[in-house]
């Protein structure tokens, strides 16, 4: 009970955090060039910030279980990577429906923002995959932290692959030298932001959670009778 | 020599021996290949036009595809009671690593060199002003691929998803392999420098030999 509460109000401040971000996103001013059509970026930003930070917590979750080896890394590794994965396809869904109306395509191969944010989630697929075709906790934490670690190398060549390589895609609104965007436009874009880091608190907490009783329901369906009596498959049988 | 590489080419030989002795890549893979290539022109109008723009992408794709095929088949080689037995021996996780790279890689360049001809008779794509600049890049095609596969290989071994599983690993990890060798053998046609592309090849290389060498032990681990 203790513990659900705060989980309770971790969720309602997140769903009144989204709300309020996309109330802000559907009043603040329509871009000169782009119209209504830059709406779509308070959600596509965020979703790209989440799916970094989402891969970041997983690559820090793997090196935690490879020095450690406690399997509460392991889990936030898990959940993380589920998350990113989420958000990378609304990021890559959000950009085609923007790419469309303001640069003429769906999908644009010259710009390398877009090819390696697809090539990102593939990979995030794969670590996905191979979590789930081992059985073993141990042999899969290990397995999935040594991806985990070097897929995130993707990470910063995706975000500053606009600097480095010629490309369709606009450059950092965020530099040094100021912020290239109007005021109620920019609080309309950090505050989805925070929405929806609020809202990757909360998808990680209930994930991590979820892993939790996963791994105890699986422990004991090994030890119902002992380790060397498996279990009786009952489906199908009413 | 030191002792790292002896036994890195120790296991580099065991794996060709073994190849030698079952001929699976010569006999199964290549031509699998080879008729891979000759098929693709019945998915197209088989215009000799449409047929020349079509040879390299279907070159590299062919050699991406059935190299990482030929250097999983490699990867797999090893039963889990010898790796556990090379790892009692004291052999270095790195030397097996780099031994068993280097004998995928040398397995994929007989892909690539066997394909080639075939692509060029099949195709008549624009003629290539310096084949022989071409070289370098395929053994860096061939180190990077067999290195992802070696990787992938080990990230998976035991699993029964391994052959569905491996692939969609190593696929997304070697578009800068295929970028960078696509790249240089059209830079080479169209007479540019092809040092950005061979570049793009080395780095690649290394970060997944720096991948290789730093993970070895760990998949070592979760293999025996």
């Amino acid at each position: 009970m203790s513990r659900t509460i705060p989980r309770a109000i971790l969720g309602a401040a997140a769903l009144v955090a989204i709300a309020s971000g996309l109330w802000l996103a559907f009043t603040s001013s329509p871009d000169v060039f782009q119209g209504d059509y830059v709406r779509i970026l308070y959600v596509h930003v965020p979703g790209s910030w989440l799916a970094f930070l989402a891969f970041g917590v997983t690559a820090l979750g793997s090196a935690g279980w490879l020095l450690t080896k406690r399997m509460a890394f392991d889990r936030i590794a898990e959940a993380s990577a589920e998350i990113g994965v989420l958000f990378t396809a609304v990021s890559l869904f959000t950009g085609m429906l923007w790419g469309y109306p303001v640069w003429g395509t769906f999908w644009d191969w010259s710009d390398p923002r877009m090819s390696s944010t697809a090539l990102m989630f593939f990979v995030y697929l794969g670590y996905l995959a191979l979590r789930r075709s081992v059985n073993d906790p141990i042999a899969r934490a290990r397995r999935s932290a040594i991806l985990g670690i070097v897929a995130v190398v993707q990470v910063p060549l995706v975000y500053f692959s606009v600097t480095l390589w010629r490309s369709l895609h606009q450059g950092m609104t965020v530099r040094p030298d100021g912020i290239a965007m109007d005021g109620s436009m920019v609080v309309a874009l950090l505050a989805n932001i925070a929405a929806f880091t609020l809202l990757y608190l909360y998808l990680m907490v209930e994930r991590v959670r979820l892993a939790r009783v996963e791994e105890i329901a699986a422990v004991a369906d090994t030890e119902l009778a002992g380790r060397t009596v498996a279990k009786p498959n009952l489906e199908g049988l009413s | 020599m030191s002792r790292f590489w002896t036994q890195a080419l120790a296991i580099a030989r065991r794996d060709l021996i073994v190849e030698g002795r079952s001929r699976e890549t010569v006999a199964v893979v290549v031509p699998f290949a080879a008729a891979a290539v000759f098929v693709v022109p019945f998915a197209t109008d088989a215009l000799d036009v449409r047929l020349a723009t079509l040879a390299f992408p279907v070159y590299w794709l062919v050699g991406l595809l059935f190299g990482m095929q030929v250097a999983l088949r490699q990867s797999a080689m090893e039963t889990p009671s010898q790796r556990r037995q090379l790892a009692l021996l004291g052999v270095d996780p790195v030397a097996r690593f780099t031994g068993r790279v280097l004998s995928a890689a040398a397995l994929v360049l007989v892909v690539l060199v066997v394909t080639a001809p075939l692509v060029l008779l099949f195709y008549d794509p624009e003629p290539i002003a310096r084949p022989w600049s071409m070289a370098g890049v395929l053994v860096l095609f061939a180190l990077g691929l067999a290195m992802v596969s070696t990787l992938a290989g080990d990230v998976t071994a035991g699993l029964a998803t391994r052959t569905s599983l491996a692939p969609l690993l190593i696929v997304p990890v070697s578009v800068p392999l295929l970028l960078g060798a696509a790249q240089a053998l059209e830079s080479v046609v169209r007479g540019r420098t092809t040092l950005p592309w061979v570049l793009t090849l080395v780095v690649t290389d290394l970060a997944l030999a720096v991948t290789g060498v730093v993970t070895a032990r760990a998949l070592e681990e979760s293999n025996t």
